[in-house]
């Protein structure tokens, strides 16, 4: 990708906070009242990577690994420490009017939305902050509340929604100017399985037609793996791994899972792989990929065979290794390459 | 429709000026608030009634005194009255506009959906300062200039233009000083949260408006011109209607005024520029 044609850039981003900090008890509270110590934090480390315009790319990383500073970073509201962000040709620290009419920001945990007001009346008032003209913003507005099936409910005050149908009109507030630059910050946390998988629809369906670049993190695997065929693990401030789950999966854990059950299992088992599980009748091995044909093969052929079936291993799983390796370190060399 | 023209309806060509769109802006706002208070029919009119309530204890004293009242420092019984309408006009104006939009824009910060403020197109002061409001402490504006109008035509002192005018300006001066003292506060909760009963001691502060300059030793009274300008926002504006303040002492406090606005907006813009959001 061209510099020019990204979307986002980023080169050498940093950001230290300073954190004040002291020991347990009275004593050490009283002592930081006259004089605080605080510790530099390097909460994002030198990151480098760049998007094109309507991709879709997940953040992945264990809490405080520096995804939502990062986010907060591109989105404009944080200040780097140091290295150069550019979205949508804008350095989005400046805030200029004609970047921010260009992104949005949605937050699982925090709404934009007045608790008090019918989501529509909150809407109303995005027309005119973004000096929406009011042709356009009666397409969008049908066009959205269509698409995520708000028409009623964005007429109720926001307080009695459920967080669900909340989040959906968040999302509405969010879209109704037409951002180039969609930032979701865990816009499914808390919610049951089949708003995730609404939401989840919704924003594929808006990418797909609109072509708007969608930056996503999430603690939900499910998520990412659903929406983002790009992802970009942060650990620690620093990026480790930027491709697609797949060049992931393969690089942490190579082995395929295989499970069967079946009337007898046999004896030695390990011969065709690890055994992750033997219980009745039930047996799940992890096997190298380039087995599994024989191992299939194998298990096939066991008397009353049934339930058989070849996965990946989970992507939960996957993120688990990664980030309980020693050697975590090293994947900065699959950095750029491992699509 | 894509990314190319996602943002039509949005674009510079179809923009007004930006006064205008502040404008526009400031009434969306005001309207949000509005909508809010009439949401809830019952803390609607309970609101309206403190208010009246309140006004009505704010003013009541006046006019039970008004006949006891002899001069203080110079000012007659209808010149201190002018000097109460202004007061209660500025302290009005405080309880509706500056006070809430304070504490919610605190509360913002304390929670971190000053982002969401932070990342609309406009400009995040304006955003702030008007954030929300509570209509019915206008009665007490309404209030103070009836306060001021009786003052001006019962008493003594000669009412002309050029009075008026000094008025105004001083007027304005002292509401451009208690915006800023306003926007000082609010940085300062950047940097310690919970600072909320900031609000309650410039409540306090502002009491000290109720008396002419006069009566402060000069040391109070510079302090309350240059540092914390009390004196900007009642007493003086009071003595330019009455027509005792010369055009130099109005451009004094214009630029004081002036200066507390400059000071407030480099302090907003490296707040902002420090500002670390709060942990999601």
């Amino acid at each position: 990708m061209t510099a020019a044609a990204a979307m986002v850039r980023v080169e050498g981003l940093c950001k230290r906070f300073s954190v004040p900090r002291r020991e347990a008890g009275l004593r050490a509270a009283l002592r930081a009242l006259v004089r605080r110590e605080y510790r530099v934090v390097e909460a994002v480390r030198d990151l480098e990577f760049s998007l094109a315009p309507g991709e879709r790319v997940g953040f992945l990383g264990p809490n405080g690994a520096g995804k939502t500073t990062t986010l907060k970073m591109l989105a404009g509201l944080i200040v780097p420490s140091a290295g150069r962000v550019e979205v949508a040709g804008f350095t989005p620290s400046d805030r200029r009017p004609e970047f921010l009419r260009r992104v949005s920001l949605v937050m699982g945990q925090k709404r934009q939305l007045s608790w008090d007001l019918p989501a529509i009346d909150n809407f109303e008032f995005n027309r005119v902050v973004y000096e929406i003209d009011p042709v356009h913003y009666k397409r969008r507005l049908e066009e959205l509340t269509a698409l995520l099936d708000v028409g009623e409910v964005m007429r109720r005050p926001v307080r009695q929604l459920s967080l669900g149908e909340r989040m959906k009109c968040e999302l509405v507030a969010a879209l109704l100017h037409g951002p180039q630059v969609l930032f979701l910050d865990e816009p499914t946390i808390g919610l049951d399985v089949s708003m995730q998988l609404g939401i989840r629809e919704f924003i594929r369906r808006y990418n797909a037609e609109h072509g708007a670049t969608v930056i996503l993190t999430s603690h939900y695997m499910e998520d990412v793996a659903a929406l983002c065929p790009r992802i970009l693990v942060i650990d620690g401030g620093r990026l480790r791994f930027d491709g697609s789950i797949e060049a992931l999966r393969r690089q942490i854990r190579p082995l395929r899972r295989v499970s069967v059950r079946a009337a007898a299992l046999p004896d030695d088992p390990t011969a065709m792989g690890r055994v992750v599980l033997r219980e009745g009748g039930r047996l799940v091995l992890d096997v190298a990929p380039e087995r599994v044909p024989e191992v299939v093969g194998a298990l096939v052929a066991l008397p009353e065979a049934q339930d058989l079936a070849v996965h990946d291993a989970p992507l939960e799983e996957v993120m688990r290794a990664l980030f309980g390796r020693e050697e975590a370190a090293d994947l900065g060399g699959a950095i750029g390459h491992a699509r | 429709m894509n990314a190319a023209d996602l943002s039509e309806g949005t674009d510079a060509k179809g923009r007004g000026p930006r006064l205008l769109f502040y404008l526009r802006l400031v009434a969306a706002q005001l309207a949000m608030s509005t909508l809010t208070a009439l949401q809830y029919r019952l803390g609607f009119w309970t609101e309206g009634l403190l208010g009246l309530l309140w006004s009505v204890i704010g003013i009541a004293p006046l006019f039970v005194a008004v006949d006891h009242l002899g001069a203080v420092e110079g000012w007659g019984r209808w010149e201190l009255v002018v000097l109460t309408g202004c007061f209660t006009m500025l302290s009005g104006l405080f309880t509706a506009l500056l006070q809430p939009a304070l504490r919610a824009s605190m509360t913002h910060i304390l929670k971190g959906t000053l982002d969401y403020v932070l990342l609309r197109p406009a400009d995040g002061l304006v955003l702030c300062l008007t954030c929300a409001f509570q209509p019915w402490h206008l009665v007490e504006v309404l209030g103070g200039l009836a306060l001021v109008v009786a003052g001006l035509s019962l008493g003594e002192a000669e009412v002309t233009a050029t009075g008026l005018l000094a008025g105004l300006v001083t007027g304005a001066a002292g509401l451009m000083a208690l915006y800023a003292f306003g926007v000082l506060v609010l940085c300062a909760s950047f940097r310690a949260l919970q600072l909320q009963a900031l609000t309650h001691v410039m409540e306090a502060l502002m009491d000290f408006g109720r008396w002419p300059a006069q009566v402060f030793p000069p040391l109070l009274r510079l302090l309350f011109t240059f540092v914390i300008p009390l004196l900007v926002m009642t007493s003086y504006p009071a003595e330019a209607l009455l027509g005792r303040l010369s055009w130099g002492t109005v451009a004094q406090l214009a630029a004081v005024s002036a200066t507390l606005l400059v000071l407030a907006r480099l302090a907003w813009v490296r707040s902002v520029r420090g500002y670390t959001s709060a942990s999601s």
